[in-house]
């Protein structure tokens, strides 16, 4: 019941907010942060209970739904479903309170963050394809509303592509779910089953990687699928933004966990190199594009490009260091590449945590913070905001620092782990993508250079953040800060499942 | 012979005859839509209470099965959602409503016998009840010379078609020696004079094609479902358009099973051009209407790939489909006809600003347009889903294929009201108010929509046991 209530509170609380007076705006805020607030009680709640040494599913549910056409309302969580609980349970809060001074129709906006908040939920929770193609499609419409209604100047034309490029990835998505049906052969849509049980063979499993490569990699976003998100990130609202970067963008990545690469190892290693290969261009490219940005939130949303370009070498990397260890006959070299594998993984999930906290707060303070006080995000028309408004700024450096693989915080130990994790498979790859973090760390410290050294313009006096922004603040850096220290706070709690697909890979 | 078997028909001509009464005498609009409505729904709830049977009556002119019957229950639907919500709008447009409802009372007793005979006479007897009601329903706008050149141009389409149509029975006839759609069948099974068995196919294709408006055989859909007053354009595209299937399917399933490979091979081309076409055309459109016309075009398209597959599996699924369609459609015309009576341009424009004006009903008009593109968790979604699956399931990937692309070319358009309605700012603010008759049309319609989204399993378990004959 646990994980039905945790997706559905959120849906019930918007059905319920639509009975609420519109002009009370100040109720509609409030109801949102509650209703948010249950989702994040519900979340931590489970952290007793879950039990991170199992690698299987936990808190499962299932109940008849469709048994005519084999779907199930199958419902659990395991070790890398859990993390991505909690970020978006975090987020969700987080992102709520950022839109406190949202200015016009506010019933509304809040509605469709809880309506969302349960579209996110379901997707991580989901143990059906068809249950979570729900989930993934009920993503949409809220966010096009996000977008669409209380986003930016060019708000329209961000929301119908984010739609678009997401709904052809989903109807190629679709075409994959009924072949994977169909070829599996056991007349049921449940995700564990099919990837236990069906024996698919390496042609189809081809076709069917492809069919949910692209799905997933437009909401990864995978170069050269990303251009929805410079477009989309910066046009929505704050809210929206934190959402989308710390959330819908691991719903992509989770994908590849949950569904492509248990069910279908035998495609993850026959496109590993072109996973590897899309991974480090995202990267390079993704910083690259951020350097090369006046718009503050713009650059931004490309490093968010590049943070993710981690996430698909890690998995590339998970897929490329068993294909080298079947080969060998050395057990210690293989253990070897199979402890590489897994760390590769674990740091791309740790990259999808970390970067769940970091861009929001970036988002946060860019699109908020500072874009209200400044009205502007265009870099060179900032400048000297450390002695303006040294509390902001100091938190957007941190943001920065993190962001950029300071160590000792949470941004650093993912993608290590991740570089580390590679190199044995992919080592040109793991270079340039080294080479990567450089462009990384170069355009972080220029956007802080120009944006918070120097003198600015003389008549400029802002208030520095104040307490409700602090409270949206606070909670990220303490806990990036945490995680840079303390890592295993999560890794343990995704190491087993991470076990069991590195199993699942070197079975093909 | 029970005549309980054909109580809805009765009861609904009883309805039909009353109304004629009604407005000899003058009744108002008031008395002659509710009238209308409860007997409708008497006439609904004793088909309901036919499930189950199966026996031919009157020497096999009318059959009662449960395809039968699950027809009618759509097509006394459509009618008794068309009692509710279209009153206003006659009003307004001075069209005579109590002769707008009796013509579609009559209509939908055609469209009733056309789904419930083995007979080609009955089955050509109640379509042309059904089209000749039709023709009028179309040109009842007098004012309008749209109206009245869509009327002229659905007439001499219609009356084309039905010669196509009865030319191809005609020869079936010559072939058989019956008007029995299994003494066809056994014919045929034959193999003699298996070419004229291929015309007669090909005739009777491409005069159900007209029906429904499958392109190549389009042509006059846009503009009658466009210049015709939108609730009988409603009425059209959901119950005509089902009634035309339901004959369709029966032809070609029991009657021309020995043709399949004919059929199901000209089908697939035929459904996989209709949704292209009907999708890509209705992207440039902006008048509402015709847009929805595009839209009733491509849709036909999306059922026809049931026809093509031709399994019990495919044709459950089409009926899926074709409820939820009914239901979709009805609703969003009612948001139509109940915008045109506050602003009578009916451009999509028009829509600007309404979640400002009647949220509840933009939000509703929102489920029914995201049921149409085909998104979950709607009606639209599964039917579409398991349409598909039904293709697959017999190697038709390719079809399958053009669907799910169809789908995504449907979305430019079927969003462009709903930005409308939520990005757009109205030219005047002020709140609209929605009649209960619209409101209750809307509910009804967007309710089933979402269960038919969410818990489908019922309605398909159902479908399953709807079936035709034997099919694979």
């Amino acid at each position: 019941m646990t994980l039905t209530l945790l997706v559905f509170i959120p849906l019930l609380g918007a059905a319920i907010q639509a009975f609420f007076p519109r002009e009370n705006a100040d109720l509609h805020r409030k109801w949102g942060l509650a209703v948010s607030l249950i989702g994040l009680v519900i979340v931590l709640g489970m952290w007793g209970p879950f039990d991170s040494g199992l690698a299987g599913v936990q808190f499962e549910e299932q109940a008849a739904w469709i048994p005519s056409v084999g779907a199930s309302y199958h419902l659990g969580i395991d070790g890398i479903s859990y993390p991505m609980l909690l970020i978006t349970a975090i987020v969700s809060v987080l992102a709520v309170l950022a839109s406190w001074n949202i200015s016009h129709r506010q019933k509304e906006f809040f509605a469709w963050m809880l309506v969302l908040q349960t579209a996110v939920y379901g997707v991580f929770v989901a143990l059906d394809y068809l249950l979570f193609f729900f989930f993934w499609e009920l993503m949409l419409i809220p966010m096009y509303f996000l977008i669409g209604i209380w986003g930016g100047p060019r708000r329209e034309y961000a929301a119908i592509k984010f739609l678009i490029y997401t709904l052809v990835g989903s109807a190629v998505m679709v075409v994959g779910i009924l072949a994977t049906y169909f070829k599996a052969g056991l007349g049921t849509f449940d995700i564990i089953r099919i990837a236990e049980e069906a024996n698919l063979d390496p042609n189809f499993q081809f076709w069917a990687f492809l069919a949910f490569f692209i799905g997933f990699a437009v909401k990864v976003p995978v170069w050269p699928f990303h251009t929805w998100l410079p477009d989309a990130h910066v046009e929505a609202p704050t809210g929206g933004s934190m959402i989308l970067a710390g959330i819908l963008l691991k719903t992509g990545a989770y994908g590849f966990f949950r569904i492509v690469f248990p069910t279908f190892p035998a495609g993850a290693d026959a496109f590993k190199w072109l996973l590897a290969l899309l991974a480090v261009i995202s990267i390079i490219y993704g910083a690259l594009a951020a350097m090369a940005q006046r718009d503050l939130k713009r650059m931004v949303a490309y490093s968010s490009v590049s943070h993710m370009g981690f996430v698909m070498l890690g998995l590339a990397a998970a897929a490329g260091t068993v294909a080298g260890a079947r080969g060998l006959v050395d057990s210690g070299s293989v253990a070897h590449l199979v402890a590489s594998g897994s760390l590769a993984l674990s740091g791309a999930l740790f990259v999808m945590v970390s970067h769940g906290l970091i861009s929001p707060l970036l988002f946060f303070l860019v699109g908020s913070v500072f874009y209200d006080r400044t009205h502007t995000r265009m870099m060179d028309e900032m400048g000297g905001y450390y002695t303006k408004i040294p509390v902001a700024a100091t938190i957007l450096a941190f943001a920065a620092f993190a962001n950029l693989g300071l160590p000792g915080l949470s941004g650093f130990v993912g993608e290590f782990f991740t570089l580390v994790g590679s190199f044995p498979a992919f080592r040109v790859d793991v270079i340039i993508a080294a080479v990567g973090l450089v462009i990384t760390a170069a355009y972080h410290l220029w956007m802080l250079h120009r944006v918070l050294m120097g003198e600015g313009k003389p008549d400029e006096r802002y208030p520095d953040i104040n307490g409700r922004e602090l409270a949206v603040g606070i909670p990220l850096v303490a806990l990036i800060a945490v995680l840079g220290i303390y890592p295993s706070l999560v890794t343990s709690l995704f190491n087993p499942a991470v076990g069991h697909l590195m199993t699942k890979l070197g079975g093909i | 012979m029970d005549y309980s078997l054909l109580l809805p028909e009765l009861i609904l001509t009883g309805v039909g005859l009353l109304l004629i009464l009604a407005d000899a005498f003058g009744a108002d609009r008031r008395t002659v839509t509710l009238a209308g409505f409860v007997g409708t729904a008497c006439a609904l709830v004793a088909a309901f209470t036919l499930f189950g049977h199966s026996q031919d009556i009157w020497r096999g002119m009318i059959r009662v099965d449960d395809f039968a019957v699950f027809f009618k229950i759509v097509f006394l639907s459509v009618l008794a959602l068309l009692f509710l919500f279209s009153g206003e709008y006659l009003e307004k447009r001075r069209v005579k409503f109590a002769e707008f409802f009796i013509l579609a009372t009559f209509a939908t007793l055609g469209a009733m016998v056309m789904a419930a005979s083995h007979n080609l006479i009955t089955i050509y007897l109640g379509l042309e009840l059904l089209t000749i009601s039709s023709y009028v329903l179309t040109g009842m706008l007098k004012g309008d010379p749209r109206s009245s050149e869509a009327s002229l141009k659905f007439f001499l389409v219609g009356a084309l078609t039905s010669g196509i149509i009865l030319y191809g029975l005609s020869l079936l006839y010559g072939l058989s020696g019956s008007t029995d759609l299994r003494a066809i069948a056994d014919a045929l099974r034959t193999g003699q004079n298996a070419a004229l068995a291929t015309a007669a196919t090909v005739f009777v294709l491409a005069g159900f094609g007209f029906k429904v408006a499958a392109v190549p055989f389009h042509m006059w859909a846009p503009d009658a479902y466009e210049g015709a007053p939108t609730p009988a354009a409603a009425f059209m595209i959901t119950a005509s358009e089902a009634a035309g299937f339901a004959a369709l399917l029966r032809i070609l399933v029991i009657g021309l099973g020995a043709a399949a490979d004919v059929w199901q091979a000209a089908i697939a081309v035929i459904a996989a051009v209709t949704m292209t076409y009907g999708n890509i055309s209705a992207i440039t459109q902006t008048r509402t209407k015709r847009m929805l016309a595009y839209s009733a075009i491509a849709q036909a398209g999306y059922v026809l790939v049931g026809a093509a597959v031709a399994t019990s599996a495919s044709i459950s699924a089409m009926l899926f489909y074709l409820v939820a369609y009914a239901f979709m459609t009805v609703g969003a015309f009612a948001v139509v006809v109940w915008l045109g009576n506050h602003i009578p341009g009916e451009e999509i424009e028009d829509f600007k600003g309404l979640a400002q004006r009647a949220p509840g009903l933009a939000l509703a008009m929102t489920v029914l347009l995201v049921s149409l593109v085909g998104i979950p968790p709607t009606a639209g979604f599964f039917g579409k889903f398991i349409l598909f699956r039904s293709a697959v399931a017999e190697g038709l990937t390719w079809l399958a294929l053009v669907m799910v692309l169809n789908s995504v070319i449907s979305v430019p358009y079927y969003y462009r009201l709903i930005r409308n309605m939520y990005l757009g700012e109205a030219s005047e603010p002020s709140r609209l108010s929605v009649r209960p008759g619209t409101k209750v049309v809307l509910g009804v319609s967007v309710a089933v929509t979402l269960v038919l989204g969410i818990l489908p399993e019922p309605l398909v378990r159902f479908l399953t046991t709807v079936q035709l004959l034997p099919l694979p």
